[in-house]
């Protein structure tokens, strides 16, 4: 194209001009769609995550529990929220147990959010524990200025399950005692 | 005019809410449950509110009040069947209820009724 416009060059400047702009949007659509497929699997990634993160499981026949791990936001809390009051009320529980064995923190608005899923569980009838508050979080929250005033609060899941079925009116005993009686 | 129906069950009074509450609905509720607490000399009040899908903060505040008139009427007040989507709700508004006795069902509404009563005749003997 340089041997063709030698004696052009004004239209040898225009035409490199084109090509270069050719080129810039070639580039910037390559990197946009790149950009665009990698933000669909992040996006893929946390619904999947945010699905699986949130299981209720049936401990007893009126018990229920969910194992929080991770931090929690609005979002999250609200997915808890849902699946926790479903599962109430299809099998339902009495009892309902929250572990926050996996939350790395817990500040003011995480407390929230608890408080609003413990006080939603109430609406409908069910007593919710919390469980798996680990001492460093209890003196951070002590601290915040949160108390779980009025919230059934558990060390351990252990714990808050031995609690759960005392409310039912099971108890937990070891098979030998009962035989040395 | 539309009414509620209030059913009396032994010494309890069941109130099921099963048409969408409007706020002249719930105070003629209000006034009507009173008087039949004195009345049938009920010891609990059965408040079912399984079919309602809104629960705005007039209703929210109409059963704590409705809890908190009969506690002085000498009656225990328990809402049942609260849907999860409704306590969400109510939750959003603030609207907690502390004050009102939550059941699952009617089933188990019975029972806490039933608990607490006796509890009550137990401290008073005498009569």
């Amino acid at each position: 194209m340089q041997d063709s416009l030698k004696n052009d060059p004004e239209h040898l400047g225009k035409e490199l001009w084109n090509i270069n702009a050719l080129l810039d949007k070639l580039g910037l659509l390559t990197t946009e769609t790149y950009i665009k497929s990698k933000e669909e699997i992040i996006r893929r990634q946390q619904e999947e995550m945010l699905e699986l993160s949130t299981p209720v499981v049936k401990i007893w026949e009126q018990i229920v529990a969910v194992p929080l791990i991770g931090t929690l936001d609005s979002a999250r809390t609200q997915t808890v929220m849902e699946n926790l009051l479903q599962e109430i009320v299809n099998v339902s529980a009495t009892v309902a147990i929250i572990d926050i064995t996996g939350v790395p923190t817990v500040d003011t608005l995480v407390a929230q959010h608890l408080i609003k899923t413990v006080s939603a569980a109430r609406l409908m009838g069910t007593e919710c524990i919390i469980s798996g508050i680990r001492p460093q979080i209890a003196q951070t929250m002590i601290h915040l200025g949160v108390s779980f005033q009025d919230i059934t609060t558990k060390a351990t899941l252990a714990e808050a399950i031995k609690y759960g079925l005392s409310r039912i009116g099971y108890r937990i005993s070891r098979i030998e005692s009962s035989k040395q009686q | 005019m539309e009414r509620i129906p209030i059913l009396k069950l032994g010494n309890f009074l069941l109130v099921s809410i099963q048409v969408d509450m409007h706020d002249q609905l719930a105070l003629n509720l209000q006034d009507e449950l009173t008087a039949r607490i004195v009345q049938d000399n009920a010891k609990g009040v059965l408040i079912d509110i399984s079919a309602l899908e809104v629960v705005d903060s007039f209703i929210g505040r109409m059963l704590a009040n409705i809890a908190s008139m009969a506690r002085i009427l000498d009656a225990e007040t328990v809402v049942v069947g609260m849907r999860p989507a409704v306590a969400i709700t109510m939750v959003e508004l603030g609207l907690s209820l502390p004050g009102v006795r939550t059941a699952l069902n009617v089933e188990k509404g019975i029972e806490i009724l039933n608990s607490l009563v006796a509890r009550n005749t137990d401290e008073y003997p005498a009569e």
